[in-house]
């Protein structure tokens, strides 16, 4: 098992990319959900 | 409803890609041969170089994109470019990560200046400018012709940038790894590598899309914001 | 008015535009000036030294000075809004573009024949021998700088922060100009001097394809 730890290390900081990458995305939705609900509140009133 | 289905579909993507991704792994780990001097870490090629065509495939959507949009001028080509361009910046990331941690234990040093990693890393720095771009425009309209003008200039410099690097600056020989393109990689390891790009292109797809939902959201609002005349609420 | 009569029109007002102030020529002169003294304590200038660090001294000084005069030279329309009207006018955008980038093409020019002598004095390089191969070298980079970074410069007057904008976008996108003029002077100061023409070749190469691009794409960067 040579260099076993670095492969890990790869992986992981792979993922790591790709996973903040997706909590970037998935809070910009909820960002922007967020102000529609807002903007509809504002049109309502 | 049709955030129901649009849900449904989503997640079973979602799984779909999980699944690739797994019988990737499995194969990657305990189908590939283990590579003899340089030992487990060369398992890493398979997703690194699998990332790095995912990129350049992402880069290329950036470009058709970017042409689609200014001859036709439908905002979706904008949106598909901005989602593509920032899709592949995380799959530029991811190897440009990988592979100094590969590099490490194998060549002894985190870095070189060879064409492929000098060109991959200019090519970050170019679509890294391409969304700083599209920060700093405030008219949608301006902002979509502008950044499509600079994505096809950048786009157009990437094999320039190679060339010039291979020709002039890359000072170790060619094929560093026992597995660089073609140069005598073993039939199975080619086959784990097409498993892992099929994967990755999975991915591709999956982000891509996802993040195209939330540039057509944002233009919704964009645009809905500027009909009923509100300031828009303050990011953070 | 045909594209090259427009052309010469636009190249001419700047030029006068220029000569009535001088503020671009001497800002960007003294800058480069001031890198290039910078430079000289990052090595021992000496004359082996100077051979080996001085060309790519001399371009990421001309690259910087570029980068930082050509969004100048661009905005002074803005001010006197004269964009807009030479935007009516019946002046093709390809015109427009020529003028521009052939005036920011004299304007980094001349800063170069003013910078060369001094280099060669202060770094000990001898010059005179290839001068007229130095300068086509110099010709072929400063096109392509002036080609890439008119365009850019035309993205950045949309932009906020474009004075910042301009080279972060530019000087990646000039890698391969930097390279290749790099080498081509390298080779001409080396002891024994010679042309390398397959940077020459790359350099028209990348010049004729910027052209080309910027000529493409520039209308679309003027339209309201």
């Amino acid at each position: 098992m040579k260099n076993f730890e670095s492969l890990l290390a790869a992986y992981l900081v792979a993922w790591a990319v790709f996973f903040i990458f997706e909590i970037r995305i998935a809070r910009s939705v909820a960002r922007l959900r967020e102000e529609l609900e807002h903007l509809k509140e504002t049109l309502e009133n | 409803m049709h955030r129901n289905g649009s849900f449904r579909f989503e997640l079973s993507g979602t799984l779909a890609v999980a699944a690739l991704m797994g019988v990737a792994g499995y194969a990657v780990f305990f189908l590939a041969p283990t590579e003899r001097t340089m030992g487990e870490i060369q398992r890493i090629f398979y997703f690194h170089v699998a990332s790095a065509w995912t990129a350049f495939l992402a880069f290329f959507i950036v470009f058709v994109a970017n042409l689609n949009y200014l001859m036709r001028r439908r905002p979706v080509w904008d949106q598909l470019a901005v989602a593509a361009a920032e899709v592949g910046i995380a799959f530029c990331t991811v190897v440009l990560l990988t592979g100094p941690i590969w590099a490490k234990p194998v060549w002894g040093i985190w870095w070189t200046w060879d064409a492929r990693l000098t060109s991959t890393f200019v090519l970050w720095l170019l679509y890294v400018g391409y969304l700083l771009l599209r920060s700093l425009v405030e008219d949608p309209g301006r902002r979509a012709v502008t950044s499509a003008v600079f994505g096809i200039f950048a786009f157009l410099d990437v094999p320039i940038v190679y060339m010039s690097i291979r020709w002039w600056r890359t000072q170790h020989p060619e094929p560093v790894i026992a597995g660089g393109e073609g140069s005598g990689l073993d039939p199975t390891m080619w086959r784990v590598l097409l498993v892992c790009l099929m994967a990755m292109v999975a991915l591709l797809v999956l982000l891509l899309r996802q993040r195209f939902r939330l540039e057509q959201l944002r233009g919704k609002l964009e645009e809905l914001r500027l009909h009923i005349g509100a300031k828009p609420t303050p990011r953070f | 008015m045909g594209i090259g009569a427009a052309t010469y029109w636009i190249l001419a007002k700047e030029l006068r535009t220029e000569l009535r102030t001088r503020e671009l020529l001497h800002t960007t002169v003294v800058f480069v000036l001031l890198v290039v003294v910078l430079f000289s304590f990052t090595f021992e200038p000496t004359r082996e030294e100077s051979r080996r660090y001085g060309p790519g001294l001399l371009w990421l000084a001309l690259l910087f000075a570029g980068s930082l005069m050509l969004q100048p030279a661009f905005i002074r329309e803005q001010n006197n809004d004269t964009l807009s009207a030479l935007r009516l006018a019946p002046i093709a955008s390809l015109a427009i573009f020529l003028g521009k980038a052939l005036a920011s093409f004299v304007f980094l020019t001349v800063a170069e024949l003013f910078l060369l002598p001094i280099f060669a004095a202060l770094y000990g390089v001898a010059i005179l021998p290839v001068l007229g191969e130095i300068l086509v070298v110099l010709a072929l980079g400063t096109l392509g700088m002036v080609t890439t970074g008119t365009v850019f410069a035309a993205i950045g007057v949309q932009a906020r922060m474009r004075e910042l904008l301009l080279p972060l976008l530019l000087l990646p996108l000039l890698v391969p100009v930097l390279i290749a003029s790099v080498s081509a002077t390298a080779s001409l100061l080396a002891l024994e001097p010679s042309m390398d023409w397959t940077a020459m070749k790359f350099l028209i190469g990348f010049d004729v394809i910027y052209l080309a691009a910027s000529a493409l794409l520039f209308e679309f960067l003027l339209e309201d």
